[in-house]
């Protein structure tokens, strides 16, 4: 039974940059634990002090009663990381780098099963170098797994990756939390934290900015609908309609937010007839990640 | 102990089969001992010789005619100044004039030098022997009737340039295997993220270090070995082998450029900077550090300061044993040895304190 990583007032500063600043934030044991936020935003800095990894400036990281600051190597013992950019000797083979991995732990895993299970086989006798991005992102995987470890870290792990090997990837990490492993990860895609994390933090210039369920936080903090229109419609950002809570204009869309739709859609047809403005393009969705994300910190994650 | 082990297979799997990695350390050092130990016998060569005895008259004739070749610069010496200088290698040879010999009667001149101090001693003698028969000729008109017989002072073999470049090869070798290899691999390593992700397991920061030093020892030895057996079977050099001594001067060498190597790549934050920094330690050391010529060759304020060069440390003493001017661990080679000793330490102590993994 794993336990919970619990994180206390964590500051870490590069010179002037204060990366990680005076962070709280308790991850649950089992399930997938996301840490969302865009580049920059300290979210490879956090992960790394869990990892023990990075000593903070102050505050404390604990693993149920272990101190992973005083004692990292404990920690690691019991982790699995992926690291952002982790390379490996180019010149030995998959299976030899499994190996040498396998080396460093007192508790392993049969390399022979990981090539199998992270369907590395192929590729078993071939040299690092020679592996493809989804094949080595399958590799830093399987590496991140000769421990059998209880907490597995995965720092950013889609980037890069096409459309099916991220679909693949995806498979991968459910398989990990089935196993009853807690995965913590970190990412700036929406998609990704939607559809693979349990629960949530929205991180911006090393704080938290919000913690949940991805479900209950847009149900909670963005509720109701939105009404998209075109970029260039004439609407006046004074204009008033019928139960509409926020006003914006990007881009690429002018948004209306509604805790009514009916109604707000009601009033945005008269205001339309009567300024015959053109409504072409018009379209009504749900809250997202995203639209949480614009709202809690004015900009995109993507930025 | 387990993930040592198993780290100093994995790099040294990964030095073995990189094969860039290997011409440059193994196939340069033989390409160069072929080029320079078979072609690179016709250098110019200034041979410092002492002129001893004979009459006063044909003493300063053949002192007069030898000192106006650019090939000598000659000192009249009394027999026991001269000998003990050629032993000592401030003087290169010494040509002893029979008390009665003139030109044009056949006398016999014997030539004293020491065959370990000088890489071109045979070309020295032949110089000597060529000169003694213009000097003949031109004084008394007749055919030449004085010989030189060389007399090396210690052994009876005759010396070659590639004995005298094949230590000062194996030197330099130790220094590129080390610090270029080294000090290339650990950047490239921290630059592309392979020692974060040691640093993400237990295996501490010492074990990783620990089999680093493990690895560039042996492969540099294997190295070693090849270009000694290599000049030995193949390009017949004639070298002694007192194994014991040699072994520790060449772990010296290697801990010294070792702890170079960790010093540099601590520093260097790129593969494009790494790589001008360590060619502008050891460009220097390569050509004035006595691998292919004899620092008697250099300005004396110059051969002063490349003295202290490490690579320079190294190459005499494995010079100096794999010549027999040295035996065992004695006199001269403790100085070698306590030089290579002090950059291993004050290198060494520098590096661990500036080293960054990242």
């Amino acid at each position: 039974m794993t336990s919970q990583i619990r994180l206390h007032k964590l500051t870490k500063r590069y010179g002037t940059l204060t990366a990680v600043d005076d962070l709280s934030l308790t991850i649950p044991p089992l399930g997938v634990f996301g840490l969302l936020g865009p580049n920059g935003a300290g979210k490879t800095t956090t992960l790394e002090m869990i990892e023990g990894l990075r000593k903070p400036d102050s505050g404390e990281v604990w693993f149920g009663t272990l101190d992973i600051v005083r004692h990292p190597e404990a920690a690691k013992a019991r982790f699995g990381v992926q690291l952002q950019t982790s390379s490996f000797f180019d010149l030995l083979t998959v299976a030899e780098t499994l190996d040498l991995f396998a080396s460093f732990y007192p508790k392993r895993l049969q390399t022979a099963d990981l090539i199998e299970r992270f369907d590395l086989g192929e590729k078993a006798d071939a040299r690092v170098k020679t592996l493809s991005g989804g094949q080595r992102q399958r590799l830093a995987l399987a590496a991140a797994m000769v421990n059998d470890p209880e907490v597995v870290f995965l720092d950013e792990p889609s980037a890069g990756l096409d459309p099916q090997a991220r679909r693949h990837l995806w498979d991968m990490v459910d398989g990990l939390r089935q196993e009853g492993r807690t995965v913590v990860l970190t990412t700036h895609y929406m998609e990704e934290a939607e559809t693979l994390c349990e629960e949530l933090a929205i991180i911006d210039h090393g704080r938290i900015l919000a913690t949940g369920r991805p479900k209950d936080l847009i149900a909670e903090r963005m509720p109701g609908a939105l009404i998209e229109l075109a970029p260039d419609t004439s609407l006046p950002l004074d204009v008033h309609l019928t139960a509409m809570t926020a006003l914006d204009r990007t881009d690429d869309a002018v948004t209306i937010h509604s805790s009514d739709l009916a109604k707000t859609l009601v009033d945005l047809v008269s205001w339309a007839q009567e300024s015959s403005a053109d409504l072409a393009g018009i379209r009504t969705r749900g809250a997202t990640l995203e639209d949480l994300f614009l709202s809690l910190t004015g900009r995109s994650l993507r930025e | 102990m387990s993930a040592v082990v198993a780290l100093v297979q994995a790099l040294f799997r990964n030095f073995t089969r990189n094969r860039q990695g290997l011409f440059w350390s193994l196939f340069f050092p033989v390409l160069m001992m072929l080029v320079f130990g078979l072609l690179g016998n016709s250098q110019t060569v200034n041979v410092k010789l002492a002129v001893v005895g004979g009459s006063l008259a044909f003493h300063q004739e053949v002192a007069g005619a030898l000192a106006k070749s650019t090939i000598f610069t000659v000192t009249t010496m009394t027999p026991a100044g001269a000998l003990s200088a050629v032993r000592a290698g401030t003087q290169d040879a010494e040509l002893v004039l029979p008390a009665r010999a003139v030109a044009g009667q056949p006398a016999v001149l014997h030539l004293y030098y020491n065959n370990a101090s000088q890489a071109s001693a045979t070309q020295a003698v032949a110089a000597v022997q060529q000169a003694i028969s213009q000097i003949d000729l031109a004084l008394s008109g007749r055919p030449p009737a004085l010989t030189v017989t060389p007399r090396p002072l210690s052994g009876s073999r005759t010396f070659s340039y590639l004995d005298f470049l094949l230590p000062g090869l194996i030197a330099l070798t130790i220094m590129q295997g080390s610090l270029f290899g080294l000090a290339t691999a650990l950047t490239r390593w921290k630059e592309q993220g392979v020692l974060r992700r040691f640093l993400a397991t237990p295996l501490r920061p010492v074990q990783f270090l620990g089999a680093t030093v493990i690895n560039y020892m042996l492969t540099n030895l294997m190295n070693t070995v090849i270009i000694a057996g290599i000049g030995i079977l193949f390009l017949h050099a004639t070298v002694q082998l007192p194994i014991g001594p040699l072994l520790l001067s060449v772990l010296l060498g290697l801990s010294t450029f070792i702890s170079i190597g960790f010093l540099v790549a601590g520093h260097a934050k790129s593969q494009e900077a790494v790589i001008p920094l360590v060619n502008l330690i050891s460009f220097p050391m390569m050509f004035l550090s006595g691998v292919f010529f004899s620092l008697t060759s250099l300005p004396k304020f110059l051969a002063a300061v490349v003295s202290f060069f490490p690579l320079t440390y190294l190459a005499n003493a494995v010079r100096g044993l794999m010549s027999g001017q040295l035996t065992g661990v004695s006199g001269a080679l403790w100085g070698d040895i306590g030089g290579l000793a002090a950059w291993t330490v004050v290198c060494g102590v520098i590096a661990s304190r500036t080293w960054h993994w990242e």
